[in-house]
């Protein structure tokens, strides 16, 4: 327990480190206009590297993440523009596209034992190749004549103030009642919890953050519609990955594939199941990114999977398997996008953002091995 | 034996967090004694080992280690090697792909213009090897000897740094009997040559037949130094355990009922060259009996489980039925579907995911039938895992203890009662109590009688014949892939069983 409050602290600490330095370089940095654009792309990072968790956990990893995203898009993107097909019904169909192409890679891993690092960095190329077929090397709008779409909204919408309020208010309800009833449940089994105290405390900063968000956010256009999918796909892959059957599938597969097989643990159909996840997830993200640069160009996606694995690193997710949390990847992405972020508000040159970026993923590495010596 | 004393523990204190794993103990070695080291599992033989070894550095401890009569700080590993003290551990640490001799030399290796003297390293080997009397090839790849040649590798690497303390842990847990016993002949020729040797052992016979002086510890506390020609068993398992065991195997006979597991007639093709591994297997387990199956090592006792569960191998002829229906079970999860459970022998590498918690472990198997909607129940996740805690006596700081860290008898009562839960008809044991401690073995022998009075039908692997016999209710030898005989508890014998193992029983009539 201590430990693990040591790295939690720590984390913070670096966040916290990253913020200052931006800050005093470039005050615009914790402008709410700035923060608002720093949470949208806090959520496509983010969205991301929570479907890398999913395939990280059971011991996989999937490099073909950043190509997918930038070819998911641009199957929507085209299909669009090019094609005239209504919005929602591009994205479905990039989106099913995704999920099975990704369940295939699933299925080649598990049953035919193709290792995942492999296999997924051919889908890298392929993917890459794809993308650039697709969009034929040109740029794709994600709406025709500047107009409006569900695809275009992704990034673009922001709820309105009174809307804001009143989500961060059933947030609110809704984490409290839930954790007062695991409270209540953890009791009537006589198992020890926290005190009192200590839980109104941490529910009652919790509380401060939700709404601290939305007052920022609401300080500039309110509440990215971003970040609302950001916070439903957490909960969702919270639930997964700690509620569910399959989720402990894959903790058990990272952890012991052996004792996972002979315990009966269905291990090919969880690890194709978490890449049919993953497609899922990867065009989610294509459809993001793509929307917030307005268009698909050949460079959309590019290199977003090491950001991904990056992000579950930095938040404590083992490359081994077995090991990682929802909170400590969305910790992790914060981190990502905070640098980025503030890079390009610096005006660094792109050359440092690569050496920067790839510093920081070894030094957490680095960090996670020395605080995590005894685990 | 002299009386020299070449490495001495005194008053040591060595606590994990709240726990204390050593509470002062005093030990002493001479040089040219074997000096056992007993006591149930989690009684602090490891720790003291690996305080003598520098895996635990100085400062981490208190108290004093001295070697030849002078204080001693070992800051690691390399400082105790450096003092002289060699230690093998129970998991080996070969290199299965590189050959005998290049493992005896990893690291020293002796070089002649910057290249590695090959000629030098097999010419060494094999003194090396023939110095400890051991018959082996040096340029043969060491993932190609059985497990007991390569723990004699392991002693030879150790040797061959000429340590003046050995210290091994359990060498013997994994080895066959002439195995064993060539593992002990090397033991007495280092001793003839004044090296000081620790010995661990569960295996009380090994270590009345090896040791000069016995130590028991318990609880972290020295129990006691003993001269092993002054004492017996009965008197060490007393002070291991603090009580007397009266009776070893506490076998409590029920009824056997209807037949729950039938295999007739069954051959089994191994993976991999498709050959005949198991041979018209016909035996039945009955509810409310155990079933003891037996046989020397590679005799097919583990693959007859293993392919139970479709874990292993292809039936190329012959029928299972479980519960008067045929058995189709191609991976485990179908075979635990139908009330088929196993306990495999391996409980780290099979059993367990060692990082995560008791909780997880035992709800493993059963997540399906614990669904609510979509998700776990972790409410009446909780109350079985501990309800199986409860009735296992599994000693842990909570619900939410990494299972890696508890120890060997808690692990084993894990991956019991992981099986437990799934509520299984016929279980399916593979030497339940290889590794544990007196204590934890009379409770997973009791937890057989609870299971067979409730009707379960159990089949028990085991190579020890002491536990077959006073356990099993029948008994089934097998020899080569072969029923070498079959036994009820009252016709068998030590004599019979291993002249069945053997393929050497006359019919009796």
């Amino acid at each position: 327990m201590n430990r693990f409050a040591t790295r939690e602290l720590s984390m913070l600490v670096a966040l916290l480190a990253i913020w200052a330095f931006f800050a005093w370089q470039e005050p615009v940095f914790l402008s709410a206009r700035n923060l608002s654009l720093l949470s949208v792309e806090l959520a496509v990072t983010a969205v991301l590297a929570l479907g890398m968790l999913v395939v990280l956990l059971p011991g996989q990893i999937d490099l073909s993440a950043g190509s997918g995203v930038g070819l998911a898009g641009a199957v929507a993107a085209v299909l669009v523009f090019w094609h005239d097909v209504p919005a929602p019904v591009a994205l479905l169909i990039a989106a099913l596209g995704a999920v099975l192409v990704w369940s295939a890679m699933g299925a080649l891993i598990a049953i035919e034992r193709i290792p995942a690092f492999i296999m997924t960095l051919g889908g890298l190329l392929v993917f890459r190749g794809l993308h650039w077929l697709v969009i034929e090397n040109q740029t794709v709008p994600v709406v025709v004549g500047g107009g409006q779409n569900v695809y275009s909204l992704l990034t673009t919408y922001y709820l309105p103030v009174v809307a804001g309020y009143a989500l961060a208010g059933l947030a609110v309800v809704a984490i409290v009642a839930s954790a007062l009833a695991a409270r209540r449940r953890r009791q009537s089994y006589g198992f020890a919890v926290d005190d009192g105290e200590i839980t109104f405390l941490q529910l009652f900063a919790l509380a401060q953050m939700v709404f601290l968000v939305v007052i920022v956010t609401n300080g500039y256009r309110g509440v990215p519609i971003a970040l609302v999918i950001l916070g439903l796909v957490a909960v969702l892959v919270h639930q997964l990955v700690t509620n569910t059957p399959f989720g402990r599938y894959l903790y058990a597969i990272g952890g012991n594939e052996e004792a996972a097989v002979v315990s009966g643990v269905p291990v090919r159909n969880a690890i194709i199941g978490a890449y049919a996840l993953m497609g899922g997830v990867v065009a989610l993200t294509g459809f993001m990114q793509t929307a917030y640069s307005g268009a698909s160009t050949s460079t959309v996606g590019s290199l977003m999977e090491l950001d991904a694995v990056a992000a579950c690193v930095i938040g404590g997710t083992s490359l081994r398997g077995g090991r990682g949390t929802v909170l400590g990847v969305l910790f992790g992405a914060l981190i990502m996008a905070s640098l980025l972020n503030g890079m390009t508000l610096m005006a660094v040159s792109p050359e440092a953002k690569y050496i920067a970026r790839g510093s920081v993923l070894a030094l957490a590495v680095w960090l996670d091995l020395r605080l995590g010596k005894d685990r | 034996m002299s009386e020299r004393i070449v490495l001495e523990a005194r008053d040591v204190v060595k606590r994990f967090g709240a726990v204390t794993a050593l509470g002062g103990v005093s030990f002493d070695l001479r040089a040219g004694e074997v000096h056992a080291l007993c006591g149930e599992n989690g009684a602090g033989k490891s720790t003291l080992i690996k305080l003598l070894a520098g895996v635990h550095p100085h400062g981490s401890y208190e108290g004093e280690i001295q070697v030849d009569g002078k204080t001693a700080e070992f800051h690691s590993t390399r400082d105790a090697e450096r003092a002289g003290i060699a230690i093998i551990h129970q998991e080996l640490a070969l290199f299965p792909d590189m050959t005998v001799g290049e493992n005896l030399f990893l690291g020293t290796f002796p070089q002649r213009f910057g290249r590695i003297d090959w000629d030098r390293v097999y010419a060494q080997s094999a003194a090396t090897l023939a110095d400890c009397g051991i018959q082996l090839d040096p340029a043969v790849r060491v993932g190609d000897l059985g497990l007991g040649q390569q723990q004699l590798v392991e002693i030879a690497r150790a040797v061959g740094r000429k340590p003046q303390v050995l210290v091994l842990d359990e060498p013997t847990a994994a080895l066959a009997r002439h195995e064993t016993d060539t593992l002990l002949d090397l033991v007495r020729r280092l001793r003839s040559r004044n090296v000081a040797c620790v010995f661990i052992s569960h295996k009380l016979d090994e270590v009345f037949a090896i040791a000069d002086r016995i130590t028991v510890l318990r609880d972290g506390c020295a129990q006691g130094t003993l001269t092993a020609a002054e004492t017996d068993a009965s008197e060490i398992i007393r002070r291991m355990v603090g009580r007397r065991i009266e009776d070893h195997y506490p076998r409590r006979q029920s009824t056997p009922g209807r037949t729950l597991l039938a295999l007739r007639g069954v051959d089994v093709k191994a993976p991999g060259d498709g050959a005949l591994a198991l041979h018209g297997i016909e035996l039945e387990a009955r509810a409310g009996e155990v079933l003891g199956i037996g046989g020397l090592m590679g005799a097919g006792r583990t693959e007859l489980l293993l392919h139970l569960m479709g874990l292993w191998g292809t039936r190329a002829r012959g029928a299972v039925e479980l519960n008067g229906r045929p058995l189709l079970a191609r991976n485990p999860r179908e075979a635990l579907a139908q009330g088929l459970a196993l306990v495999t022998e391996d409980r780290k590498r099979f059993g367990l995911v060692a990082q995560q918690g008791v909780t997880f472990n035992v709800s493993l198997s059963s997540l399906r039938s614990l669904r609510r909607g979509f998700f776990v129940d972790r409410d009446r996740e909780a109350g079985h895992a501990k309800s199986i805690v409860e009735e296992l006596r599994i000693k842990a700081q909570g619900l939410e203890q990494p299972v890696g860290t508890l120890s060997g008898g808690n692990q084993q009562k894990v991956v019991l009662g992981k099986m437990l839960l799934t509520q299984p008809q016929v279980l399916l044991l593979d030497e339940p109590t290889r590794g544990i401690d007196v204590g934890a073995k009379l409770e997973v022998y009791e937890l057989i009688n609870r299971l067979t009075m409730a009707g379960q039908a159990i089949m028990l692997v085991s190579s020890e014949l002491g536990e077959l016999l006073g356990m099993s209710d029948r008994i089934v030898m097998l020899c080569a892939g072969r029923i070498g005989g079959t036994f009820d508890r009252s016709e068998a014998t030590q004599e019979r069983l291993l002249a069945a193992a053997m393929g050497r029983l006359e019919r009796a009539a």
